[in-house]
């Protein structure tokens, strides 16, 4: 069994192979190729299985991330698209909650008005109305004017059509008839209805989700048609399964017709894979700490798992997207953050970013603001000569002079200011993790912080002191981890209905039947994708709130008959989460059931660790001890400090800070009083003094 | 410690902003009236122990997160009068528009936070509730109301939780006085709880960094917030820019002293400090609730729309929000007059009103910032729905939208909240599965637009349908005059409100109207404003007319009429558009 994982970013490809027969990882990394991102990865493939030594033809599986359909969302560079809705409601999309982004603005823009995912005139009417509780038809489905319609979306050259009919998630059977005459009329269009999107209520959330389905749906299924040929073309077998962005993955032919759920499929990756490392440590209560150039994702995995995003607080490019979601906190600070200051005389740190080009002014690229990594160049913890593993020599004086300009404005020595940069940053960092920890009622003590991407190792021993975090796991490839994460996952599929059910008057038969209708749904669907009932397991949740509030918290349902026990157990674990999640709770209030869910996980084959090769040594692995400023009890002060090569350093062997591990992708630094060792699963594990 | 390190600064600025988000989070979500976690009418803040602001929550609407520092003062003078002292484990309870608040049912519940002993500042929040007790059922649209008495309860520095001790009596009165006791003292329990958070939050963060260094830091973050304003009036010409608008009044009333109700704002900006007089607004109606409190409601729609304009956040970035920023600005509001009226004059219908004084302020400062501004804004109108069930009743708020007038390099937003407010609508699947009204349609106005280079914002048509008897109050503006339109483009286009009765029959109905009952079958039909034009629309390029045409918003007819853009067939004529605008400008005036 062979698995490869490629996760495409903005500057390069990452890949990782994993041979179940020897248990060996490889990892490579290809340039990513924007004007065809297919070819990438195609191309990064075959680079690494050139490399290695690995024949295409036995690989099982291919495990892939993309960012064709955010990247279509985030540039508006979509398919021009139709939609069919109700007589009456033709701007839903365009009104969308009567609320502008920014409060003290008048020249801002609105997403939805100033760049629509359907434009007005292809935004067509039909005659067609029901109604809750139970889709009760008001006005029945006029079919000749659906059709009437679909001609002239069609004649309008339209390429993808939306049917958004309010209350669909009610009685999708509507939704399905005007598609199913859609594609009589028009064979080849890209046809979405909005109850197979997102059967949930709140129309404008859901239309919207639809119409970003339809917008991005014929681009990517010509990517995923060209990746497949291309694939077959190369010698490839492999079963290809893409990233969602509720953490599992999904068969091409799910993603070709619901695209939607790879939109924030990016950082999920990274949650994945900082879970699988602290797995592999013996560590489950997590805090993921995913840092670029740019932004920094956080995620949280408690007892292994990871929480879901409200539907509510889910956004890209300004648009709601009510699909589900690894709940991410994504803030813009990283290595490449810009200090300044501000017109009122405020120091600020991002969240504009040098990105790669020109870069942090120690990259030598031409920049001359200062950033995050400059602080880190004049405070002496990243080493000129080994940055990279010394692909990239940096520009101390760059870093000097940039650094010394903001001193000057902020009436600051340079290693002040320098070292205020990182403060600050790292307090906004922090405070992005008490925001989804201390703030929901979980105390960052019980947690360990596992830090990758290419600047979160930098920052992670000063942020987890801030906030008491006693623990800081560094994965061996922190650059790779999320292309890693690709391989640690199931294929996982969604199901929601809402159901509008008040405390005191559940229908328990209406529930029971409802949730095996939906696993039902779900395992026919895994059938199709050749995973048998052996290898599908379920979860049931419900969306639960006080009748009367506006916000559901996601309680976990039993398996079985859903009766009276079942009910009481449910509604008990509700009051306590509300009690978690506010502080509060109100018992006695009646309670409603708003959405249920279940969550289908199919097994697949997994990546295993690696075996950790024994050997190395401390006086091998150190390559120079040198003065590096931090702050401490006593101040701003340089302290002696060991740089070591990661790869030389022996495992189980305690080794007190301050330290600067260096390698290929990243830079680990802890503070004087902290202390790490390599465990035997090749993570840094880092203890931070208090 | 009188100065700061910027760090620290920066450090604790983040962290006090932090907290006070927090405390919004929690509230929006604990809470059950739509009007608070749908609409998003409420507040949350953090100030110092004299009640000056420090940081507010993002996501609440500004007229309740901007008012909050003034209740907060008036509590602290009230406490002084009587001789009551802060407490640890107080609750106090605050809703006097004479007092700070913005109006009544926006009522606050502060907790004062105190450190070794002492007191050192304050977490306060501010909600709409959806009944305070007043004469008909909901808490807008009680446009009759002849004193503050008939405005309902009246709350003046009430400690609801004393010491720690739940004072039982003061929530039972409540309980008993208002309609939907349940959703009124559900959402009452959460503002109490998010404000607890926030105390302990600000307790923590004085643990953390000590009192003195978070003083330090507070009075370095209002002065940072002060310069910014400093340096965006300093860039505005030195002058007195004067404009006038006018307020619908009451339409169907006969006397003229409540019809006939201008407000007028002069500005006058001198180096980095900014006046803004009101005075020339007319006086205060003494028997009928449009008249607004200086302090939480003409204060607040002053400092937002300055601060919109000149520190747009679009342009200028996030700008903490603290008593700093409205120090360059003085207010001056002669008493009696409508943005200054005298106790008791009832003021509870202010929320209109308020936001075409906001409307006037920017028309004022068009004349000084004409790429800053946009055109005149549609204004807005808040419903009360309401029926009874048994014997219980059912209330719904909702707030229909405006839109704004044309800008230098955009159309003016469509069908939006505008200027101080900024809610949600409540979604049509939300409404029609919890209460018996459907909403039969809700599009875009077509053919309405208000032509410009930059055209102006489209109201929208939202019609909601009565499922059972019930009745409705309103309380709105913009039916009588246009919005206005600048630069050369037209002016905007008028409200609208029917109710078309189930037997087919329409009824047309002003801006006020007070309790109405109403049918199973009749449906309420408001059709929204649409804000001015900005710019000479025959320079409007031809090819957004085009599309503006595409897309059904205006006819072909009317891009002659209104631009001068010729289309044929759905195509441009390019020649004939050029003709046709020689034409017209040889003429002179543009249409």
């Amino acid at each position: 069994m062979h698995l490869v994982g490629v996760d495409v970013g903005g500057t390069f490809t990452d890949l990782v192979h994993f041979g179940a027969a020897d248990g060996t990882t490889h990892v490579h990394k290809a340039p990513t190729t924007p004007d065809n991102p297919a070819r990438g990865v195609l191309e990064g493939i075959l680079e690494l299985c050139r490399r290695f030594d690995i024949d295409p033809g036995v690989i099982d599986h291919v495990y892939h991330g993309t960012t064709t359909a955010t990247n279509a969302i985030l540039e508006h560079d979509g398919a021009e698209c139709g939609m069919i809705t109700n007589e009456g409601y033709r701007d839903i999309l365009h009104i969308g909650r009567h609320q502008r982004p920014q409060h003290f603005s008048i020249q801002q823009e609105i997403p939805w008005q100033d760049r629509p995912l359907i434009r007005r005139r292809h935004r067509l009417t039909v005659p067609h109305r029901i109604a809750p509780p139970r889709g009760e038809v008001l006005v029945p489905l006029d079919e000749d004017a659906v059709r009437r319609a679909a001609r002239q979306l069609r004649a309008a050259g339209v390429e993808a059509v939306a049917v958004c009919f309010l209350f669909s998630y009610l009685d999708p059977a509507h939704e399905a008839r005007a598609r199913a005459i859609v594609e009589e009329e028009f064979p080849g269009a890209f046809v979405t209805c909005s109850a197979e999107v997102s059967p949930q209520f709140r129309e404008f959330e859901r239309f919207t989700t639809t119409a970003m389905n339809a917008f991005v749906g014929p681009k990517m299924r010509r990517y995923l048609t060209d990746l497949a040929e291309g694939l077959g073309r190369a010698g490839l077998k492999a079963d290809l399964h893409i990233m969602a962005s509720n953490g599992g993955v999904a068969t091409a032919q799910m993603v070709a017709a619901r695209p939607v759920m790879t939109l924030l499929s990016g950082p999920a990756a990274g949650v994945l894979g900082g879970r699988w490392a602290g797995a592999l440590s013996g560590r489950d209560n997590l805090i993921t700490f995913d840092v670029g150039g740019t932004s920094a994702d956080i995620g949280i995995v408690r007892a292994g798992s990871f929480a879901e995003a409200s539907p509510r607080d889910t956004w890209i490019a300004g648009f709601p997207l009510m699909v589900p979601m690894i709940d991410i906190h994504t803030i813009g600070a990283g290595g490449g953050s810009i200090a300044w200051v501000d017109a009122g005389g405020a120091f600020r740190v991002g969240p504009r970013s040098a990105g790669a080009r020109p870069g942090p002014a120690a990259y030598g690229h031409g920049g001359t603001e200062p950033t995050v990594t400059d602080a880190n160049v004049v405070l002496g913890r990243l080493d000129p000569g080994n940055f990279l593993g010394g692909e990239m020599r940096l520009d101390p004086a760059a870093a000097e002079a940039a650094i010394d300009r903001l001193a000057g404005r902020l009436g600051l020595d340079r290693l002040t200011a320098a070292e205020g940069v990182l403060t600050i940053v790292n307090a906004n960092m922090a405070n992005a993790i008490r925001s989804r920890t201390v703030q929901r009622g979980l105390d960052p003590r019980d947690f360990t912080l596992v830090a990758f991407g290419g600047a979160g190792p930098m920052q992670a021993a000063e942020v987890a002191a801030m906030l008491s975090i006693p623990e800081v796991i560094v994965p061996p490839h922190p650059g790779i981890t999320s292309a890693t994460g690709l391989l640690t996952t199931d294929l996982k599929y969604d199901a929601i209905r809402t159901a509008f059910q008040v405390s005191g008057q559940i229908e328990h038969r209406h529930i029971t039947r409802a949730l095996e209708e939906m696993e039902a749904g779900l395992a026919a669907q895994f059938a199709a994708d050749g995973i048998g009932p052996d290898r599908v397991r379920f979860q049931r949740a419900a969306d639960l709130r006080y009748v009367g509030q506006g916000y559901e918290l996601r309680v976990p349902v039993p398996a079985g008959a859903f009766d009276a026990a079942a009910e009481a157990a449910l509604f008990a674990r509700f009051e306590q989460l509300h009690r978690e999640e506010y502080g509060r709770a109100f018992p006695g209030a009646p309670k409603e059931i708003v959405n249920l869910r279940v969550t289908g996980f199919g097994e697949t084959v997994k990546i295993r660790p690696a075996p950790r090769p024994t050997g190395g040594s401390l006086d091998a692995a150190r390559i120079r001890v040198a003065p590096v400023v931090f702050r401490t009890g006593d101040g701003l002060a340089a302290h002696q400090t060991a740089f070591y090569r990661r790869d030389l350093l022996p495992a189980d062997t305690p080794i007190p800070g301050p330290a600067v591990i260096v390698q290929q992708d990243s830079t680990t630094i802890l503070r004087p009083g902290d202390s790490f060792h390599v465990d035997q699963a090749g993570n840094i594990l880092i203890r931070i003094a208090t | 410690m009188n100065q700061i390190d910027p760090v620290t600064a920066s450090v604790i600025q983040g962290a006090l902003q932090n907290i006070a988000i927090e405390m919004g989070y929690k509230l929006m979500r604990m809470s059950y009236s739509s009007i608070i976690r749908e609409s998003e009418d409420f507040g949350t803040a953090l100030t110092d122990a004299e009640g000056n602001q420090l940081a507010e929550s993002l996501q609440s609407t500004p007229l309740q997160s901007g008012p909050i520092p003034g209740y907060v003062k008036n509590v602290i003078e009230v406490f002084r009068r009587r001789g009551t002292p802060f407490r640890p484990g107080d609750v106090i309870m605050h809703n006097d528009p004479y007092g700070g608040a913005s109006h009544g049912p926006d009522i606050a519940l502060i907790v004062p936070v105190f450190h070794d002993g002492a007191l050192v500042g304050f977490a306060g929040t501010t909600a709409h509730h959806l009944d305070v007790g007043a004469l008909s059922p909901g808490s807008c649209g009680i446009v009759d109301a002849i004193d503050v008495y008939a405005e309902g309860l009246q709350f003046k520095a009430i400690k609801v939780v004393d010491g720690g001790v739940r004072n039982e009596a003061v929530w039972q009165i409540l309980r008993d006085n208002v309609r939907a006791p349940d959703l009124v003292v559900g959402d009452m329990e959460a503002q109490v709880a998010a404000c607890e958070i926030g105390a302990e939050r600000f307790r923590e963060l004085i643990g953390r960094y000590g009192i003195a260094t978070v003083e330090a830091a507070s009075r370095a973050l209002m002065d940072h917030s002060e310069r910014m304003m400093r340096q965006a009036i300093a860039a505005v010409p030195d002058g007195t820019y004067r404009a006038e608008t006018f307020i619908d009044g009451f339409l169907d009333d006969p006397d003229p002293a409540r019809r006939e109700l201008p407000i007028v704002v002069s500005i006058t900006v001198s180096g980095d400090e900014m006046t803004v007089d009101l005075t020339g607004t007319a006086p205060q109606v003494p028997d009928r609730p449009i008249n607004m409190p200086l302090v939480g409601t003409v204060d607040i729609a002053i400092w937002l729309t300055i601060r919109s304009v000149l520190l747009d956040s679009d342009i200028h970035g996030y700008i903490p929000q603290n008593s700093g920023l409205t120090r360059p600005i003085r207010i001056v509001a002669p008493r009696g007059c409508l943005a200054n009226p005298i106790f008791p004059a009832p003021v509870i219908a202010r929320f209109t009103p308020g936001n075409q004084l906001a409307d006037t302020v920017m028309k004022a400062l068009a004349q000084a910032v004409p790429e800053k501004v946009s055109a005149g804004i549609g204004n807005l109108k808040v419903i009360a729905f309401s029926g009874l069930r048994g014997e219980t009743h059912w209330v719904h708020m909702e707030i229909f939208e405006g839109a704004y007038g044309g800008r230098f390099r955009r159309d003016g937003m469509d069908a939006v909240d505008t200027l101080y407010a900024n809610t949600r609508n409540n979604p049509i699947e939300d409404i029609e599965s919890h209460l018996p009204m459907r909403v039969t349609r809700y599009e875009l106005r077509e053919n309405a637009a208000a032509p410009g280079r930059s055209r102006g914002g489209i109201g929208a048509v939202r019609a909601f349908q009565f499922l059972e008897p019930g009745g409705f109050s309103v309380e709105g503006e913009g039916h009588r005059f246009r919005p206005w339109g600048f630069s050369g483009g037209a002016d905007g286009v008028p409200a609208e409100l029917h109710l078309i009765h189930a037997d087919g029959r329409d009824e047309a109905l002003p801006s006020k109207v007070p309790y109405h009952p109403a049918r199973a079958g009749d449906t309420f039909l408001a059709i929204g404003p649409c804000g001015g034009g900005y710019g000479d629309p025959l320079e409007r390029d031809p090819a957004r007319v085009l599309d503006d045409v595409r897309d059904g918003l205006i006819s072909a007819g009317k891009a002659l009429a209104d631009y001068g853009v010729v289309i044929r067939d759905g195509q441009l004529d390019a020649a004939a558009t050029a003709a046709e605008r020689r034409a017209r400008a040889g003429q002179g005036a543009p249409v």
